[in-house]
């Protein structure tokens, strides 16, 4: 016999509003189904209302956590439109900034993993040494959260000699800090135990379901845009990605702890490589008539912004498709045959951003359980031939 | 695999002392580039409403209170503020007429008390130092 369980939109265990619904048999969960739209804000809508400057900071409060990934893949899209080059130094600062970003999310991830899993010592521990890398960031840019470093151009501080120096001494706290988890994290027994076989997403079925980061690093694929399409800066840094075998939540804990060990490479590469020069270059008010796709490895994964531009100051169509979104099916996966006790754990593990996911519809088939998420153009064109066809309902009822 | 790896730290933190700053009686230093609070220099002030353009939050406004006497009134309502400081970074004018002040314990029990405003006649600058303000409005028709 098999109940329906639930979770959300308002749980103990979810950061943030999302509504899951198990079936389960037992303890054991035999499907899932993922409602979305709870939280949505209308961001892209209130994009087209806004000039190519003001999104800038509208893009970067998608999330508080990446924020700084969404705001660097829109401007790298409005500036392939602007035809603009922004200078070497810039895009250096520009990128150490996305590193320091991907450090700090890591570690709260790392963090909330240790929560989830019941280390909270290893939560509290990890937290406090994610502030030297807060500290870093708000020394750089002058705030904690939302940095607004960016600008159409280039960006907006520079740095001096006297904050490379204080960067280099933080990126050394942190890499011995970062290597002392990654020895507790092998050693530690009960931990491993907790998170080693939870979650499982065999690599067939990453590939399958298109997951994207870690949660595909994990399962052995490494994907990585910084690799497989490098923009910027990332052609003249050396790095590895990072990837584990293991296919379960340990895999992920793993390639994120090896993630930031390979940022701190590339943060102290970029300190070496800093050109001089300016920092950003003026920027045109309107933008030529196009479209264009912009690629971003976010923290989470692979952020997407689709941008149209019709010859004016303000965009056209502002699309975003944030990494969570691409990883709910993969979850969905993971979900499945695993424990109810396990709920929270594999869920943290995607390290989901629900305020990012929020703009677009799941569509979840009743029949077969499956689930694909459809764009709106998508919905609207559906919509369209199943008006033109369908006859004209009376004594309708709603279907649930 | 050993057991308890995690208890020599635990047991070396009891000596030290907190992580964190014991706040309203010690305050940490902002760093240099800190975004507070906006406020306007209005000797500088050209009325050009390059700020209120671009401001993402929209808590800048510029109205005209005297059009024979050029006289000019801007509020800036806190409470919508943002503290982007896209606002300074628009300003053409040479020192900013725009400007950031590195307050953060700005919080109010009222929004309405959070609003500021100053009444100004619109500045007239030198040739030498205007040159830099009409160059964003040559830029303008280019693209």
């Amino acid at each position: 016999m098999s109940f329906q369980i639930p979770i959300g939109p308002q749980h103990p265990a979810l950061k943030e509003p999302i509504s899951l619904r198990m079936t389960v048999e037992g303890e054991v969960i035999t499907g899932v189904d993922i409602r979305l739209g709870y939280n949505h804000r209308g961001l892209e809508k209130l994009a087209e209302d806004r000039n190519w400057t003001q999104n800038i900071y509208l893009v970067e409060r998608i999330c508080g956590i990446c924020s700084h990934s969404h705001a660097t893949c829109y401007v790298q899209g409005v500036e392939k439109l602007m035809e603009l080059a922004p200078p070497k130094r810039g895009l250096y600062i520009r990128y150490l900034v996305s590193e320091l970003e991907r450090i700090h999310s890591h570690l709260l991830w790392l963090g909330v993993a240790g929560h989830e899993a019941g280390f909270d010592s290893f939560f509290m521990y990890v937290w406090r040494d994610r502030e030297v890398v807060m500290d870093l960031l708000e020394l750089i840019t002058g705030n904690r959260v939302h940095y607004a470093i960016n600008t159409l151009g280039g960006v907006r501080r520079d740095l001096d000699a006297g904050q490379i120096a204080k960067i280099r001494d933080g990126l050394v706290v942190l890499r011995k800090r970062s290597e002392y988890y990654f020895h507790i994290g092998a050693n530690e027994p009960s931990f491993v135990a907790r998170i080693a076989g939870v979650g499982y997403l065999s690599k067939e079925k990453a590939v399958a379901l298109c997951a994207v980061g870690p949660t595909a690093r994990a399962s052995g694929w490494a994907r990585d845009v910084r690799k497989e399409d490098p923009y910027a800066v990332y052609d003249e840094v050396d790095f590895d990605v990072a990837t584990a075998d293991s296919c379960d939540v340990l895999g992920r804990v793993v390639v994120r702890v090896k993630e930031l060990l390979e940022s701190y490479k590339i943060c102290e590469q970029i300190l070496d490589k800093l050109p001089p020069g300016d920092i950003a270059v003026k920027a045109p008010r309107k933008a030529k008539p196009g479209e264009v796709v912009s690629r971003y490895e976010a923290p989470r994964g692979e952020n997407i912004h689709y941008i149209k531009s019709n010859g004016t100051d303000k965009p056209e169509r502002l699309k975003v498709r944030a990494p969570t979104l691409g990883n709910y099916p993969a979850t969905v996966e993971m979900l499945r045959k695993g424990f109810i006790a396990d709920i929270p754990l594999i869920f943290a593990a995607i390290d989901p951003c629900i305020c990012c996911a929020e703009r677009s519809v799941t569509l979840i088939d009743a029949g077969s359980g499956e689930e694909s998420v459809a764009r709106m153009s998508d919905l609207r064109r559906r919509a369209i031939v199943r008006h033109e066809n369908a006859p004209l309902k009376r004594n309708a009822v709603w279907p649930l | 695999m050993k057991i308890a790896v995690f208890l020599p730290e635990l047991l070396r933190h009891l000596f030290k002392k907190p992580a964190t700053v014991d706040y309203p009686f010690k305050k940490l230093e902002v760093p240099k580039d800190f975004r507070g609070t906006p406020y306007l220099n209005p000797e500088m002030c050209i009325a050009c409403r390059a700020c209120e353009r671009d401001c993402p939050a929209e808590a800048i406004e510029i109205s005209s209170v005297n059009e024979a006497e050029k006289r000019f009134r801007m509020v800036i309502h806190n409470d919508r503020c943002i503290h982007c400081a896209q606002c300074v970074d628009s300003c053409p004018t040479t020192p900013k007429a725009m400007q950031m002040d590195s307050l953060f314990e700005i919080a109010c029990d009222d929004r309405h008390k959070l609003k500021t405003d100053w009444v100004y006649v619109r500045a007239v600058l030198k040739p030498k130092a205007a040159a830099p303000a009409a160059a964003p409005q040559a830029a303008e028709p280019k693209t």
